[in-house]
C-alpha cells in the first residue's frame, strides 16, 4: 500500500508542475527544427550564435504576421535552402529515406513470421 | 625531440612484430599441436611497442615540446597539466594511437583469457586481429603519425579547444575506444569461428563475455559523451540525433541484439548464420564510425581535420575487411541441420528474435538517416537535413510494443511456453494506462503520444518491478538492465514534458518576474585563470513556493586558441535540475540569460548506469558449461 501511496504523491506533484507549460510552444516547436547554418550540430534553439538570435526574431515575427508553420518553413527554404530544414519534408528526394526503414522492418518481419509455427507437433 | 623518436621507432617495431606474428601463426596453425610461444611474446611485444610510443607521446605533452606537429597543434604552455595529457587522445593522431593502443592490449587479453578454447580457434583469432591491427599501423605511420617534426622549433602551440578541456571528455574518448575496440575482437572470432565450424554453444558461452563487456564500455562511454554535451554545449539537451552520436548509437544497437541473440546461440545452438552477420556488422559499424568522424564527411565537433586521404584509407580498408568477411561467410559458414527448424510462436526464441527485429529497425532509421543525406548530397548535390523530428517520427511508434515485448518477452520459457498468469499481465497493463492518463491529463499537446509511451514505459517499469519480488535471484541482469531501459523513457519523456525555461536579456540590476519566477540579476565579477579569462554573472532566483537560490554562470574567454565558452550553472537534485546559462550579445551591456528548470534529468544518467549495471551483473555471474 505504501507503494502506492507513493505513486499518487508522484501523480499529484506532477499535476502541480503543470503550471510550467509554456504558452509559445509553435514558436519552440519551429525553432527547434531549424538548423543553425553557422554552428557545428545545433538548432536555432540551442544556440545563441548571431544567426540564431536573428533567425529566432524572424520567426517571431512571422508568426506574428499570422503565418502558418509550413508558411514559416517554406518561406525559410526559399531562402536558405532544404538544409535549414531538421525534418525533411517527403519527396522525390526522400522517399527513400522515409520508407527504407520501415520497408526493411516489414521485410524483418516476413522472415520471422515464416519460421513461427503457431500449433506445437 | 628524443621521445618524439621513440615514439616513432616504436610504432615500426610494432608494425614488424605484427608480420612476425602473421608469419608464426600461419606456422603454427599448420603444427597445432601446442601454442608456439613466440605468438604470445610477440602479441606482448608488440602491446610493448605500443604503449612505449604511446608514453612517449604522454611524455612530449607533458613536457609541451612543440617540435611535435601534433603537442604544436594541440597544446599550449599555460594548459593545465591535467589537461596537456587529456589532449593526447583530444585529438585525430593521438585518438588513433589510443585505438591500437586498446587494439594491441585486448589482443594480449584474449590470449591470455583463451587457455580453454581450442588452439586453431585462438591462432585464427589472432591472425584475424593481427589483419586489423596492421591496417591501423599503416594508417597511421602513413597519413597520421603522431611524432612528425616540425623546424624550427614554434615557441608556442596552438591550443587545445577549449570545449575538450573539461574532465568527462578527458575519460570519454578512453572508455568508448574500449567498447569499440572489444568489437573488433567479437569480430576477429566470429570469422575464426566460422572458419572452423566452431559457432556453437560453447563459443557462445566464450564470447558473450566480450560481447558484455564492450557493451557495457560503449555505454558508458555513450553515458558520458551525452553528460558531457548536457553541461559543456549549454543548451540543456543531452541527445540531439547528431551524426556523431549516431555512430556511436549505431554499434550499441547493433551489440545489444547481438547480446540478446547470442543467449539463443548460447541455449539452443540456431541462428548462427545471423550470430556472424551481426558480429562482423557491429565491428563494421564501430569502424564505419571511424571513417564518418575522421574523414571530415560530418559536420561536428568531432572533426578534427578534414583530410580525403584519411578518408580514402579508413574506406577501403572497412571495405577489405568487409569482403574478407563476406568471402568467409559465404566459403565456410555451414548452417546446422537443426537450424531449419521453426520455432514456437511463444517462446523465449520468439521473444529474442522480436528483440532483434526492432532493434535492427531501430539500426536502420539511425544508419539511414545519418548516411542518406550524405549519399543524396553526392548523387544530386542536394542538402537535406535529418534531424530530431525524422528520428522521432520514426522510432516513436515502434517503441510502444518494443517496451511490451520487453516486459513480456523474459517470462517466457525457451522451446515452448504459455503465460502463467494472464489477468495479471493484463491488469498491470490497464493499471498502466491509468497512471500515465492521470500523469499527462493536462497536456493538450501530443496527448496521445505521450500517453502510449509512457503507458509503455510504464508497463515494464511494474512488470519488472514486480519481477524482482517474484523470482527473486533469477536473471537479474536481465532485470536490471530491463529496470533500467523502462526508467531511461520514463524520464526522458518526463523530462520532455515537464521541462520549463525562461530565455531573456538581462542587464546588471535588472529583474525579471514571470507567474512563478523571479530573476535577479545581482552583479557581473571578473577573474583571471591560467589560461581563460572568466566572467560570473551572479543571478538570484526565487520561486513561489521554494527557497531562493543563487546561480553564478560563467562565461570562458580562453586564449589560446580564443574562444568562448559558456559554463552552465546546474543545480542538481533528485527532483528536477535547475540549468542557467549566460551568453553574450554583441555590443550591448545586455546578457543573454537562459534558466532551465528539467525534471528527472539525473534520473536519465543513473537509468544508464543502471543499465550497464546490468550488463555487470551478467558479466561477473558464474555460468558453468553444460
Amino acid at each position: 500500500m505504501k507503494f502506492f501511496k507513493l505513486l499518487i504523491s508522484f501523480v499529484l506533484i506532477f499535476n502541480l508542475n503543470n503550471t510550467y507549460a509554456n504558452d509559445n510552444d509553435l514558436n519552440h516547436k519551429i525553432i527547434k527544427n531549424l538548423r543553425c547554418l553557422v554552428c557545428q550540430g545545433q538548432s536555432v534553439y540551442d544556440s545563441d550564435s548571431d544567426f540564431a538570435i536573428s533567425l529566432k526574431i524572424v520567426v517571431a515575427n512571422k508568426i506574428n504576421e499570422g503565418l502558418t508553420e509550413k508558411q514559416i518553413y517554406s518561406y525559410l527554404k526559399k531562402k536558405y535552402g532544404e538544409w535549414i530544414l531538421y525534418d525533411p519534408e517527403l519527396n522525390k528526394n526522400t522517399y527513400l529515406l522515409w520508407l527504407l526503414p520501415v520497408l526493411l522492418f516489414l521485410i524483418g518481419g516476413v522472415i520471422i513470421f515464416k519460421r513461427f509455427k503457431i500449433k506445437n507437433k | 625531440m628524443l621521445s618524439s623518436s621513440i615514439g616513432y621507432y616504436a610504432l615500426i617495431l610494432g608494425l614488424i612484430s605484427s608480420l612476425f606474428l602473421i608469419y608464426f601463426c600461419i606456422l603454427n596453425f599448420r603444427d597445432h599441436k601446442y601454442l608456439n610461444t613466440k605468438i604470445l611474446s610477440f602479441t606482448f611485444f608488440q602491446f610493448l611497442f605500443v604503449i612505449t610510443s604511446f608514453i612517449s607521446l604522454i611524455v612530449s605533452f607533458a613536457l609541451s615540446d612543440f617540435s611535435n606537429e601534433t603537442v604544436f597543434n594541440n597544446s599550449h604552455t599555460t594548459k593545465p597539466i591535467f589537461y596537456k595529457i587529456a589532449g593526447v587522445w583530444g585529438n585525430h593522431e593521438g585518438s588513433l594511437l589510443l585505438w591500437l593502443l586498446v587494439l594491441t592490449l585486448f589482443t594480449l587479453i584474449f590470449l591470455l583469457k583463451t587457455k580453454e578454447q581450442p588452439l586453431k580457434y585462438r591462432i585464427l583469432t589472432i591472425l584475424f586481429q593481427q589483419i586489423i591491427i596492421i591496417g591501423f599501423f599503416i594508417f597511421i605511420i602513413k597519413t597520421s603519425s603522431p611524432f612528425n617534426y616540425i623546424f624550427p622549433t614554434p615557441k608556442e602551440g596552438l591550443g587545445l579547444n577549449p570545449i575538450l578541456q573539461d574532465p568527462i571528455l578527458a575519460i570519454h574518448p578512453p572508455i568508448l575506444y574500449l567498447g569499440y575496440v572489444g568489437s573488433s575482437i567479437i569480430f576477429s572470432s566470429a570469422l575464426a569461428a566460422t572458419v572452423l565450424s566452431f559457432i556453437n554453444n560453447n563459443w557462445a558461452f566464450h564470447i558473450k563475455k566480450w560481447v558484455l563487456a564492450s557493451w557495457i564500455f560503449l555505454t558508458l562511454g555513450i553515458l558520458l559523451g551525452s553528460v558531457w554535451a548536457y553541461y559543456e554545449l549549454g543548451w540543456g539537451g543531452f541527445w540531439f540525433w547528431d551524426p556523431v552520436e549516431n555512430v556511436s548509437l549505431m554499434p550499441w544497437l547493433a551489440l545489444t541484439t547481438l547480446l540478446h541473440c547470442i543467449l539463443v546461440l548460447q541455449k539452443r545452438s540456431i541462428l548462427t548464420s545471423w550470430v556472424i552477420i551481426l558480429s562482423i556488422s557491429t565491428f563494421t559499424l564501430s569502424m564505419c564510425g571511424t571513417f564518418l568522424v575522421r574523414s571530415g564527411i560530418l559536420n561536428s565537433v568531432h572533426t578534427f581535420a578534414n583530410d580525403p586521404e584519411r578518408g580514402i584509407f579508413i574506406l577501403i580498408f572497412l571495405f577489405s575487411l568487409i569482403i574478407l568477411s563476406i568471402i568467409i561467410f559465404f566459403f565456410f559458414h555451414k548452417r546446422n541441420e537443426s537450424e531449419n527448424e521453426s520455432f514456437f510462436w511463444l517462446s523465449k526464441e520468439t521473444a529474442i528474435l522480436m528483440n532483434n527485429w526492432f532493434m535492427m529497425y531501430f539500426l536502420s532509421v539511425v544508419l539511414i538517416g545519418t548516411v542518406y543525406p550524405i549519399f543524396l548530397d553526392v548523387i544530386t548535390s542536394e542538402k537535406i537535413s535529418v534531424g530530431p523530428p525524422f528520428y522521432h517520427k520514426l522510432i516513436i511508434p515502434f517503441l510502444v510494443p518494443f517496451l511490451i515485448f520487453m516486459a513480456i518477452g523474459p517470462k517466457l520459457r525457451w522451446i515452448k511456453s504459455n503465460f502463467d498468469n494472464k489477468l495479471n499481465l493484463i491488469f498491470v497493463l490497464f493499471f498502466s494506462i491509468l497512471i500515465s492518463f492521470l500523469i499527462v491529463k493536462n497536456f493538450d499537446v501530443n496527448f496521445l503520444i505521450n500517453l502510449t509511451i509512457i503507458s509503455g514505459a510504464l508497463y515494464l517499469f511494474f512488470i519488472t518491478i514486480r519481477d524482482f519480488f517474484i523470482k527473486k535471484n533469477k536473471n537479474n541482469s536481465q532485470k536490471i538492465a530491463h529496470f533500467g531501459f523502462s526508467l531511461l523513457i520514463l524520464s526522458i519523456m518526463f523530462n520532455n514534458i515537464f521541462s520549463s525555461e525562461i530565455i531573456t536579456n538581462l542587464k546588471v540590476g535588472e529583474i525579471l518576474e514571470t507567474s512563478n519566477t523571479k530573476i535577479t540579476f545581482n552583479e557581473v565579477n571578473q577573474k583571471n585563470e591560467k589560461n581563460y579569462k572568466s566572467i560570473i554573472g551572479s543571478f538570484t532566483i526565487e520561486t513561489k513556493n521554494e527557497k531562493t537560490e543563487k546561480f553564478k554562470p560563467e562565461l570562458r574567454i580562453y586564449n589560446q586558441p580564443i574562444t568562448i565558452t559558456s559554463e552552465a550553472d546546474i543545480k542538481t537534485t533528485l527532483v528536477s535540475d535547475k540549468f542557467m546559462t549566460i551568453n553574450v550579445v554583441q555590443n550591448q551591456d545586455y546578457f543573454n540569460v537562459r534558466y532551465q528548470v528539467k525534471p528527472f534529468m539525473i534520473w536519465i544518467w543513473l537509468s544508464v548506469i543502471l543499465i550497464s549495471v546490468g550488463g555487470l551483473v551478467s558479466f561477473f555471474k558464474k555460468e558453468y558449461e553444460k
